[in-house]
């Protein structure tokens, strides 16, 4: 019976199988929960349509933790792909303790997020935190917590730990150029900013696409650093997508509207996934 | 230049540095030192020790590492062979490698509510099971879409020559391809394993009490009878050592698995 199959499904069906009950059958039906009024308090639940979604269109809390993810991407990605590059670039070069250096600069993507959040919370802590010591006895007084500094501070937190992961990728590309265009520019007596900007750029085009693909997908999902920190404050400073539709779903046992939420995030990552892997294809067709 | 680069890069260092010496002495600090920032000497103390111990942190690190061992395990299991037939084959074609990079970007947030639902349902809430499959749902297609990569790698000649010296085709995936990839299946399980053993969300929301994982004890010292710091420390050395020994080891590998096996280290 089996073996009227050809290997490449029987191989390919347990994948199949596995990935339709853990992942397709929890989607399928969260579109359906997101399409009802359901709630964990109230036993019965009726089908409402599309209302959930049109809800979150005149929800103000949903704008603000929209808004708040957008620019806790922009930035966090932005000043990650800056450092990352920067470093990266040093670390090429770098001949002294080389391996056990980039080893080292490395370790902070492995820390788990929830510990890195607490570590900062309490590193910047007002009253225990050893850097708002600092800055006092230099008579400096920052409120990384308050409203204003928030969602900065969260920033940089996640930059603390996801720069790492730009300068793998990167590094990575950088090592696998060709050395021919350098040579080339190295004769024509190219400046180092020039051979930057015309060179190494346009050949590492690719792996920035795929650096920052990565990379903005996993921001999308920030949940740790400010469960750890702000918890969405002061008011609703720091709310992020993730966090609200945390407290939506199981705070609040809204679960159709949390679902509801959950598709908005998805629609966005996925419109930022075609626009990304539509620039990376037109760059390699025209290479 | 050349000096410039250098501060740079050491100033990267410290910056790296600084919040794992201060958990690292955190751990061993008693109370008042820990409550005067200022003050930079310290007797150290074990108590910190002591009370992870009995605050059941060992415990949940157990968890951990069973619900981290069973998903990598079983990821391993389906994805290797998943992996290959895609690569080789293209069996399933376009749908089938947008299908597991979908779920691979996909929000824990759509996935969560439905699985919490279910575990309601079947009452397995709070069980390690709950928690392999949810994380299921994102070391699975993690693991596969490494692994994809990895057989891309292996020239086809390689099987090719294998069955005409008469192997059969499994034979020839089992004692041809598989030796070939060892190295990048090594680093897909320790990709996974802290993958698992890092999250949060899931294990947060499907099992909050007797079934909780390192990640969620970890988060518990700043919720419960207030801050307990130099517990917390502890408890986060606990779950952090492990981590980085094993993943020094595969770090050039990583680079491949991540981007599919478009780029090389």
């Amino acid at each position: 019976m089996l073996r009227r199959f050809p290997i490449r499904y029987r191989f390919l069906a347990p994948l199949v199988v596995l990935l339709a009950l853990v992942v397709a059958y929890p989607l399928g039906y969260s579109v359906w929960l997101s399409l009802t009024d359901r709630t964990i308090t109230r036993p019965e639940t009726s089908f409402v349509g599309l209302e959930q979604y049109g809800s979150l269109l005149t929800n103000g809390g949903y704008g603000t933790a929209m808004r708040n993810t957008l620019v806790f991407v922009v930035f966090a990605v932005g000043i990650e792909l800056a450092l990352g590059l920067a470093l990266a670039l040093a670390l090429q070069r770098q001949r002294w303790a080389r391996d056990a250096t980039r080893a080292f600069l490395l370790t902070p993507m492995f820390v788990t997020p929830i510990a890195v959040g607490l570590m900062f919370r309490f590193l910047l802590n007002g009253q225990l935190g050893p850097i708002p010591a600092a800055l006092g006895s230099v008579g400096l007084s920052v409120d990384f917590f308050g409203t204003a500094l928030a969602l900065p501070t969260i920033v940089a937190i996640d930059v603390w730990q996801w720069t790492p992961f730009m300068v793998l990728l990167l590094l990575a590309g950088l090592e696998s150029l060709p050395r021919q265009p350098f040579e080339a520019a190295k004769v024509d007596g190219a400046s180092a900013w020039l051979t930057f900007t015309r060179v190494t750029l346009p050949l590492l085009r690719p792996v920035i696409a795929i650096a920052i693909l990565l990379r903005a997908l996993d921001a999308f999902k920030v949940f740790e650093y400010v469960f750890a920190t702000t918890r969405g404050g002061p008011g609703d400073a720091t709310d992020t997508l993730q966090y609200l539709i945390y407290r939506t779903g199981f705070q609040f046992f809204r679960l159709g509207e949390a679902a509801a939420m959950g598709f908005v995030l998805v629609g966005l990552v996925l419109l930022l996934v075609t626009i990304l892997y539509r620039t990376l294809l037109r760059q390699e067709a025209r290479a | 230049m050349s000096r410039g680069r250098g501060t740079f890069v050491a100033a990267a260092c410290a910056v790296v540095a600084l919040p794992y010496a201060w958990v690292l002495l955190a751990a061993f600090k008693g109370p008042a030192a820990l409550n005067d920032p200022g003050r930079l000497a310290f007797t150290p103390t074990l108590e910190n020790w002591r009370e992870i111990f009995s605050a059941g942190v060992i415990g949940s690190a157990g968890t951990s590492l069973l619900v981290a061992l069973v998903t990598v395990g079983l990821s391993l299991l389906v994805g290797t062979p998943g992996a290959y037939a895609i690569s080789r084959f293209r069996a399933g074609g376009t749908a089938t490698r947008f299908g597991i990079l979908l779920s691979q970007v996909l929000p824990p947030a759509v996935l969560v509510v439905p699985l919490f639902l279910v575990a309601f349902t079947l009452d397995v809430r709070d069980t390690p099971q709950v928690v392999i499959a949810s994380h299921l749902t994102f070391v699975l297609p993690v693991v596969t879409w490494f692994l994809i990569g990895f057989f891309d790698a292996v020239p086809r000649s390689f099987e090719e020559q294998a069955m005409i010296d008469g192997y059969g085709r499994f034979a020839a995936f089992r004692l041809v391809v598989l030796p070939q990839v060892m190295p990048g299946i090594g680093a897909a399980a320790i990709f996974g394993f802290v993958l698992s053993w890092n999250d949060l969300f899931y294990a947060l929301v499907l099992a909050g009490g007797n079934a909780k994982t390192l990640p969620v004890s970890i988060a518990g010292f700043n919720t419960f009878r207030g801050v307990e710091l130099g517990a917390m420390c502890a408890a986060i050395l606990v779950s952090v050592v492990p981590v980085m020994l094993a993943c020094f080891f595969v770090q050039r590998r990583l680079v491949r698995g991540l981007s599919g096996g478009g780029l090389k280290y």
